[in-house]
């Protein structure tokens, strides 16, 4: 087990390097040259002699490779992602800030969405083509259908505006973990990431539990005469808890992605919302940064997933170990 | 070899009167896509949006682009027997404007599709075709750009470079083919393992000639499918991007970025500025879904013997 997750450690450690050279030589590949984003810092009118003291500045003046290597050595042995352009501070520090924020709405509506969604794809397999599945299956297909951002601007309409109970948007300047001391701000923004990721795990975990209801140890089971309730948690909920977890770690980069939609649209400040600010400021440096790190998280949570999934399973440790 | 190989002709000449009976491959197929209701309605849809958006505007010009002449005038208007869906916040027709709109959303969706479609083929053929350690060092190039969250890196791309027209298209168009390439792929590895590949290779056939006349025809259902399923993709992030404010730039407009200024007027009840375009726009999506359903059942084989 131990060299096998070794061996995916240093397999996430190629990927992560591939992804940092990739990010790395975006902005040599615009065609307005390394430095264009001076003017926009600087104003259109920057006379050259001020722009190449920018680009020193930001180290530009080293060649590609002189640089990459840099830049490599400085993430892995300092944690260091660079400098804002615009802000007169460190990447990771900006980063720093926003990340336990983003953690916990995602970590927070990712527990919501498990304790939900597959219950209810259980109950949805066991209660299959009745007026509740229906409805269910109706409900998801509408949420997954639409984009995110609509539902959000709906959610917001309706329970914010027109039957304004709630607010249209959680605190701003607190603790990243406000959500526990002052709930009613968050309802919105996690209610609606955790019934965007619902609409698909439900239907993935109805789908994987009718599968294994068909199988002959469910039948064994039933005629040696197992409850109804005995077959469903005891032979198909634990059979089907291997895709489940492989889905669950390949979901966090979408988990990331509706974070950020849902943090412009409630105006929370959290890691998407920075990175949408940087971007409308051409702030390379955050935008990569922060990239990359959601890029690692990825990799972690994967990780994380298939281990998980060797645990859980043994024919998978077996067949990891032999490998 | 070669002198042997022409003799077997005479008897294919016999085979091809047979079939004269049989109804051609593409009116059964189109028979199983009219079969499907749902998607007839929603390719009338699509059908009827594209002409409204290119049409509308020639049919009834309305001022889009020149904000001087609607300068404090006609603000935020509710709906009139002039303005029939009424103003939005910059004094345009907003009829007008989901016509204007949607024919920058239709076409850079289109045209970003496609190039997704197309990189992902020829990337996931010849990986899928060549194998071996071709295979792996594509799949594995592929795997780390697919760790990447998409939104996130559409966002680093749009920052980097312009945020022109055309750099939109090719943003969404050289990342969201990774996808379908790995799709793709898994066809041609199948295709190539199977026994009218491995006789053309007995016979002698090239690796080219192999892609072209029997992994690419074989796998055509798939790309179909895949490709109208990314053509509502790019529409879907191109408007994602429009709506966090990184979309097609003024005086030009997209339904993201529209939403995304309607949804400012939301607290004011100025529900015509967001409503009939959430719409037509959440149609437009689902639609594009319905018709990638059905292709996938055209091409479905069990289903042509009806």
């Amino acid at each position: 087990m131990l060299s096998y997750i070794l061996r995916r450690l240093v397999q996430a450690l190629v990927v992560v390097l591939i992804v940092m050279v990739f990010t790395f030589s975006l902005p040599y590949m615009q065609p307005h040259g390394i430095d264009a984003p001076a003017y926009s810092i600087l104003g259109d009118h920057a006379t050259p002699a001020r722009v190449a003291q920018w680009a020193a500045q930001n180290g530009m003046n080293h060649p590609y490779l002189a640089r990459l290597w840099t830049y490599i050595s400085q993430v892995f042995f300092h944690l260091n992602l660079g400098v804002s352009y615009r802000e007169n501070a460190s990447v990771m520090s900006i980063i720093r800030l926003y990340v336990p924020r983003t953690v916990w709405l995602a970590a927070v509506s990712l527990l919501l969405t498990v304790i939900i969604a597959i219950p209810l794809g259980i109950y949805q397999a066991s209660h299959r083509n009745t007026v509740t599945d229906y409805t269910a299956t109706g409900v998801a297909f509408f949420l997954y259908g639409v984009p995110a951002f609509l539902l959000c601007l709906l959610a917001l309409e309706a329970f914010s505006f027109h039957w304004p109970h709630l607010p249209s948007s959680p605190p701003s300047g607190v603790a990243p973990w406000a959500m526990f001391t002052s709930p009613v701000g968050f309802i919105l923004p996690v209610a609606c990431l955790t019934l965007l990721s619902i609409a698909g795990l439900s239907r993935f975990m109805r789908g994987t539990v009718l599968e294994v209801l068909v199988q002959d140890y469910v039948r064994t089971a039933r005629a040696k005469g197992c409850s109804n309730r005995r077959v469903l948690f005891r032979h198909a909920f634990r059979n089907a808890l291997g895709p489940i977890i492989t889905i669950l770690g390949l979901y966090i980069p979408a988990l990331f992605g509706g974070a950020l939609i849902i943090e412009s649209v409630f105006n929370y400040e959290g890691l998407g919302m920075q990175t949408v600010f940087a971007a409308t400021n051409l702030d390379v440096p955050v935008v990569l940064g922060i990239t990359l790190l959601i890029t690692i998280f990825t990799l972690l949570g994967n990780l994380l997933a298939d281990v998980t999934l060797g645990l859980v399973n043994p024919q998978i440790r077996i067949e990891g170990t032999k490998a | 070899m070669s002198a042997t190989a022409t003799t077997p002709v005479p008897p294919l000449v016999i085979t091809a009167s047979e079939p004269e009976k049989i109804t051609p491959l593409w009116q059964r197929r189109l028979r199983i896509f009219a079969h499907n209701k749902l998607a007839l309605v929603s390719l009338g849809y699509l059908v009827f949006i594209t002409l409204f958006c290119f049409l509308w505007p020639h049919i009834h010009p309305t001022n889009q682009t020149n904000q001087a002449a609607t300068f404090n005038v006609t603000w935020n208007q509710p709906p009139s027997a002039k303005h029939w869906l009424g103003t939005d916040s910059n004094g345009f027709d907003e009829l007008g404007r989901i016509a204007f709109g949607g024919e920058y959303s239709l076409t850079l969706g289109f045209l970003a599709g496609f190039i997704t479609i197309v990189v992902g083929t020829v990337y996931g053929m010849v990986s899928g075709f060549f194998g071996g350690v071709t295979d792996t060092i594509m799949m594995r190039i592929l795997d780390a750009f697919l760790s990447i969250p998409y939104l996130f890196l559409l966002i680093a791309l749009i920052t980097i470079f312009q945020r022109t027209t055309t750099m939109l298209i090719i943003v969404i168009g050289v990342t969201g083919w990774w996808g379908n390439a790995r799709i793709i792929r898994g066809d041609a590895l199948l295709i190539r393992n199977l026994e009218y590949s491995q006789a053309a290779r007995s016979m002698g056939a090239g690796r080219l000639r192999i892609i072209r006349r029997h992994v690419f025809p074989n796998s055509i259902s798939n790309i179909v499918t895949v490709a109208t399923f990314s053509i509502a993709d790019a529409i879907l992030f191109l408007s994602a991007l429009g709506f966090l404010g990184l979309g097609i730039v003024a005086p030009q407009t997209d339904w993201g970025t529209m939403l995304q200024l309607g949804s400012q007027q939301l607290q004011n009840g100025y529900w015509w500025e967001i409503y009939p375009l959430a719409i037509v726009f959440i149609l437009v999506i689902i639609s594009i879904n319905y018709i990638g359903d059905a292709l996938r059942d055209v091409f479905e084989v069990r289903l042509l013997e009806r």
